[in-house]
């Protein structure tokens, strides 16, 4: 048995309407294995996007422990923060969120902005993870020139050109057609299988949901 | 490197909006360029005066004049080489009284000794020498009034009352750019020998040339002192120190008009500002995508300071660019050809370029660092879900 790459104890999350709080997750525990693909559902306002967000290093929680890919989450500084996300995390969301005055390839050259690499190698890695999604032809369309399904591989590329240890997919075919879906999700089977990146996914769609290897229910903050 | 391009395409995602923000910005580097070179023409005077001459005028005032005999005991202080003597005569053209040029009695003999800079030709200079009645005249004073050589000329006098005809025997021109070329002179001696005897033999200044320009304070204090025990006690100067006394009589103006370049610069600012904080207002789910992508606090403020910056710089490029045909070709050329007793040489000058630029960045910049603030506080959730 592998060890769990994302640990999260007893994690609570409480926001704040004024002085009014209101519980979003409240003593969740979850264990994902290295290399998992596991899907996660629920109906809006259940705290999926919350409980990404603190796995991802985007927020913290408000009591338990996160270790996320050996990194205790809960009390790291803004910066430490970045930096742990830079490393380890790589995002994709369902509105794909590309840089629209920015080409292809110099959107999936973004978080390589961050490491000490010289332009030409930048260039290079940037490619090569357009060839993994299949865009290395389109690589200097900008995103309002590419199609839903095109937009969402470039994302998939930006997500996995720094090699990082978890892939965090929220809604990741939410915008597609069916078509389109399949051939992300495809993407998404490839990433998992050949290059071995654990994908945390949430989904409202059964069927992208089936073809992870773990699905999990998360209602009113609980794990079901 | 690749921050910097991303600041400049942003710059053109709104194209109209920056284009807008562009134009406002570049107007009030052209406004802001225009005012200083106002300024520093008036001052060209003062920048541009020998370093060789010292003026000696009346210890109260340059408007209370002085015995003419004093020019005697001024040449003969040592380190003096030339001495001429003027009045401000204070003549107006009859059929324009409004129209101001300066027009001044000098004397014929001593004058081109000292004012060294006038061109004029041998002809000219020997036909005034003759005629008594004689004025030489600049030569955009003679375009300005459209007078040639040959010509009369009558000025109405306001210091000195009436009419007083005069025939043009020259026009000179000037090697320096102090040199007022709508000027226009005549015969001291024509002035004084037409005034009352109670009038007679007074003079308004006297300008030398010196040996030795290092020692101009030196020599200025031994005139003062030759003059300290008379009825009426001089101060001298240098040239310059002189064309700042006339300046500061319009002090207040100029400092007004100082004032107004600044107040300019700051709507500048706001202008920018406001492009630059829609910008980031719009820009607030990507700025939250960078973050999510590893990128700090300090790289989205360096985000948003890059595009200020390259606004900025576009802005004072295209100010400019605007003021070289607008001010120096346009506005300058006329002001030369028609108000040149004002602006001798209307040039907008090095350090007007090189303030505008720095100004229209670092305003930019200022105006960056609220809107800067704000998207590095940003969190990250947050500006994820704003506009998701």
């Amino acid at each position: 048995m592998s060890q769990a790459i994302i640990d999260l104890q007893k994690v609570g999350k409480t926001f704040y309407r004024g002085k009014e709080p209101i519980v979003v997750l409240e003593g969740l525990s979850l264990q994902v294995q290295e290399g998992a693909f596991e899907a996660l559902m629920g109906p809006s306002g259940s705290g999926k996007s919350t409980l990404l967000n603190l796995i991802a290093g985007l927020d913290r929680p408000s009591s338990g422990q996160a270790v996320i890919a050996g990194s205790n989450l809960t009390d790291m500084s803004d910066g430490a923060l970045a930096k742990f996300r830079a490393r380890h995390i790589g995002f994709i969301f369902q509105a794909y969120n590309l840089i629209p005055v920015l080409t292809a390839l110099e959107n999936v050259e973004l978080p390589l902005l961050l490491q000490r690499l010289s332009g030409a190698e930048r260039r290079k890695r940037a490619q090569t993870a357009l060839r993994v999604v299949g865009l290395e032809e389109r690589m200097h369309h900008r995103p309002n020139q590419l199609s839903g399904g095109q937009e969402q591989r470039v994302a998939i590329a930006r997500s996995i050109v720094n090699d990082p240890t978890i892939l965090i997919c929220d809604e990741p075919t939410g915008d597609l057609d069916r078509k389109a879906a399949d051939e992300i999700i495809n993407l998404l089977e490839k990433l998992n299988k050949e290059f071995k990146k654990t994908i945390l996914m949430v989904t409202h769609d059964p069927q992208v949901a089936e073809r992870a290897t773990v699905i999990r229910k998360l209602d009113k903050g609980q794990l079901q | 490197m690749k921050l910097l391009l991303i600041a400049f395409r942003n710059l053109l995602r709104n194209k109209l909006r920056t284009s807008l923000t562009v134009l406002g910005a570049a107007v009030a580097i052209l406004a802001f360029v225009a005012l200083r070179t106002v300024l520093s023409a008036w001052s060209a005077a003062a920048d541009y005066a020998a370093q060789d001459r010292i003026a000696t005028r009346h210890k109260v005032s340059f408007v209370i004049s002085m015995p003419k005999h004093y020019i005697e005991s001024l040449r003969a202080v040592p380190g003096i080489k030339q001495a001429t003597y003027m009045n401000w005569f204070g003549g107006k053209n009859p059929k324009n009284p409004n129209e101001f040029f300066a027009t001044m009695a000098v004397d014929t003999d001593s004058f081109f000794e000292v004012m060294d800079e006038i061109v004029i030709s041998p002809e000219h200079k020997q036909r005034w020498r003759e005629d008594k009645k004689g004025a030489v005249i600049g030569d955009v004073l003679a375009k300005q009034l459209g007078l040639k050589v040959g010509d009369r000329f009558t000025l109405q006098g306001s210091i000195y009352p009436g009419d007083w005809e005069f025939n043009i025997v020259g026009i000179y021109t000037a090697t320096r750019k102090s040199i007022d070329r709508s000027s226009f002179w005549f015969h001291w001696s024509y002035l004084n020998d037409s005034l009352p005897e109670s009038r007679r033999d007074q003079i308004g200044w006297i300008t030398s040339r010196i040996e030795d320009s290092h020692r101009s304070a030196e020599i200025s204090a031994a005139i003062d002192r030759v003059f300290d025990d008379k009825d009426v006690q001089t101060v001298t100067m240098s040239e310059r120190a002189m064309q700042l006394g006339f300046m500061g009589m319009l002090s207040a103006m100029l400092k007004a008009l100082d004032v107004i370049s600044v107040i300019i610069l700051l709507i500048m600012m706001m202008l920018v500002g406001n492009t630059i904080a829609m910008g980031v207002r719009e820009r607030t789910r990507e700025y939250g995508v960078l973050r999510a992508l590893g990128f700090e606090p300090g790289h989205v403020r360096m985000f948003v300071i890059g595009e200020a910056l390259a606004l900025g710089l576009v802005a004072g490029l295209v100010g400019l660019a605007l003021s070289i045909p607008i001010v120096e070709l346009g506005m300058g050329r006329w002001l030369e050809e028609n108000m040149g007793a004002w602006f001798p040489y209307f040039r907008i000058d090095t350090k007007t370029y090189v303030l505008a630029l720095g100004f229209s960045v670092l305003l930019a910049l200022t105006a960056s660092i609220v809107p800067a603030v704000r998207a590095g506080r940003l969190s990250v959730a947050h500006a994820l879900r704003r506009v998701a």
